[in-house]
């Protein structure tokens, strides 16, 4: 039995003049144990879908099931199982995040320490501090503590890093992992690539509210048929026409002391082996992988994120000698 | 549309009760109740007006006025403690109560708790449960006052007294839930909490005898939930038979106020 399975869900917005379709024809399936990540741009329709998945907005078509349940007709046994947290949510702003944290706890039949959950986000020291008073990142956390507390089997996560700041962010991941080393179900909202390329295990692409592509990250990424590229320097000009007939090379460009081949297959090992035979000395080498980022953009001709610190980004290996 | 469901198998591995027991209740009622305490400009209305009043009619001759037909008891016992009560009970239950139901639909609360095994109804009855423990602190403050300092005398009729004055929290919460219902916003709800108070207190003898009233605005004040209230328990304190036209007024707000409310809430 699959997780989370949901079927064509479609959404409609009315509007003035019209109706919006927010989200059409989507379809979820999340098995036992694995994370799916839910990633697109702003606008995609990621969080109304999975306000689907949790029973939150009723789909205008398709069904949902969440370990077969259905969250709209069997409501009280998936809220049992299933764990929530979303981008809009605010709590009891005078309450402690203690409070807050022990409130939810009673609401589940079975579920975690909330004192313990809570030193595991990294909010002892605020324990005793307003919801209200806390900053935007320790909120989020908090959020993180209330959807975990019922020990869920099946977790609705929606942007949980947002407002973090890059440790606490790492902490937060550490604590998505474990969920899925207990057995745990994650769905995994996200328009951070480095996010979902280190913990989900597939990945559901959203574009303007339909899904554009289905597979593991490092799938993705091939089915975008980019390559990678190796770059490094020379202290002394490139033999001509050295590196054309090494296996997986399509491209070589210099540029001054500069060198940078395009390719496929195992272009880094390839390229030095080749270097070394020529007795090139060959400094500062580096491997250039696509990301899911270059991923997105060749799968539909737009930037994942307007935000330039997140845009398109190398996966640098160690920059060492090639030997 | 949704396909129809198959017959449903419970998750293997834990059974849980899937409904929140009385732990639960009990939490949010607590959380509920710290809410409240901790909203001190919320505290400042139900419990220092009241006083105030007191204080204010305590020192004049209201003490020394005596009503006749009402077992020896004064204006102050007749007239001015029915007043006070009927302000605890309209504060808390029109002006407050509604603005944190307001403030839990707009934050999200409510949306949030929904997505939890407790319902966002919950919230609602524990803030009722909390209100009604307010209005009985607010109620009892207000006696032990003006009994100790005023030398204030309790009702001719206490069961009476005590059964229209639950009656009268009833029609005000109604009427609260239905702020609540109707109101878009948090300050909407306010302003609508404070307009409703105030009507309901000008026209019921809030700012003085209703005599000194239009007759037509005394006649409608008087089947409003405020007026209705201080006339019954006016009625009560002196141990007079309560008029029944005051006693349908106030059951007629609760129906309209609960039917309003049950028809136009939203959650979210």
């Amino acid at each position: 039995m699959d997780a989370v399975d949901a079927r064509n869900l479609t959404k409609r917005y009315r509007r003035r003049g019209g109706s919006t379709t927010a989200v059409d024809d989507v379809s979820l399936v999340a098995v036992e144990g694995e994370i799916l990540g839910v990633l697109g741009p702003n606008g995609a329709g990621k969080t109304t879908t999975v306000e689907m998945v949790a029973g939150v907005r009723r789909p205008d078509h398709g069904s949902v099931r969440v370990l077969g349940l259905d969250p709209f007709t069997d409501r009280a046994a998936v809220r049992q199982v299933l764990g929530v947290q979303l981008q809009s949510g605010f709590l009891h702003g005078a309450l402690t995040v203690r409070e807050l944290a022990h409130l939810y706890r009673t609401f589940y039949g079975a579920g975690r320490d909330p004192d313990e959950l809570v030193a595991t986000l990294g909010l002892e020291e605020q324990r005793d501090v307003r919801y209200e008073r806390l900053s935007g990142g320790q909120q989020q956390r908090v959020a993180i503590v209330l959807a975990l507390v019922g020990d869920p089997r099946v977790v609705i996560l929606d942007e949980l890093t947002t407002g973090l700041d890059p440790q606490a962010r790492r902490q937060v991941w550490g604590v998505v992992e474990d969920l899925r080393d207990g057995g745990a179900t994650v769905l995994l909202v996200s328009h951070l690539m480095e996010e979902v390329e280190r913990l989900c295990d597939r990945v559901t692409l959203l574009e303007s509210g339909r899904v554009v592509a289905h597979d593991t990250p490092a799938g993705l990424v091939a089915a975008a048929g980019l390559g990678q590229r190796v770059r490094f320097r020379v202290a002394r000009p490139l033999p001509p026409a050295l590196l054309d007939r090494v296996a997986g090379v399509e491209e070589v460009a210099v540029r001054g002391e500069q060198v940078v081949v395009t390719g496929r297959g195992d272009l880094l090992q390839e390229v030095s082996t080749a270097l070394v035979r020529a007795g090139v000395v060959a400094t500062e080498t580096r491997l250039e992988r696509a990301t899911l980022d270059d991923a997105f953009l060749a799968l539909t001709g737009r930037p994942l994120t307007d935000d330039p610190s997140a845009g398109p980004r190398a996966t640098t290996a160690p920059t060492e000698e090639a030997a | 549309m949704t396909t129809t469901v198959p017959a449903v198998t419970t998750p293997s591995g834990r059974r849980a009760p899937s409904r929140p027991g009385p732990r639960a209740w009990a939490a949010l009622v607590g959380a509920e109740a710290r809410m409240v305490a901790r909203d001190t400009a919320g505290l400042v209305m139900p419990f220092g007006m009241p006083v105030l009043i007191l204080v204010m009619y305590g020192v004049s001759d209201a003490t020394t006025i005596a009503v006749p037909g009402s077992g020896g008891r004064t204006a102050f016992d007749v007239f001015v403690i029915p007043v006070v009560l009927a302000i605890v009970v309209g504060i808390i239950g029109v002006i407050n109560m509604p603005s944190f139901l307001a403030y839990y639909r707009r934050s999200g609360v409510l949306k949030r708790l929904s997505v939890t095994p407790a319902s966002p109804a919950m919230v609602l009855v524990a803030q009722v449960v909390v209100s009604l423990a307010q209005t009985a602190g607010g109620v009892a403050l207000a006696l032990v006052v003006a009994t100790v300092a005023f030398d204030a005398r309790l009702p001719a009729s206490p069961g009476v007294a005590l059964g229209v004055l639950a009656l009268a929290s009833a029609a005000m919460y109604a009427v609260g839930m239905l702020v609540a219902a109707v109101a878009p916003t948090p300050n909407a709800a306010l302003a609508l909490g404070l307009v409703a108070f105030f009507a309901f207190g000008a026209t019921g003898g809030m700012f003085g005898a209703v005599s000194n009233l239009p007759e037509p605005v005394a006649r409608v004040g008087e089947l409003l939930p405020f007026g209705a209230a201080v006339q019954a328990l006016g009625d009560a304190w002196a141990g007079q038979p309560v008029e029944t036209a005051h006693l349908v007024a106030l059951c007629g707000a609760v129906v309209v106020g609960a039917v309003g409310a049950a028809r136009w809430f939203r959650w979210t």
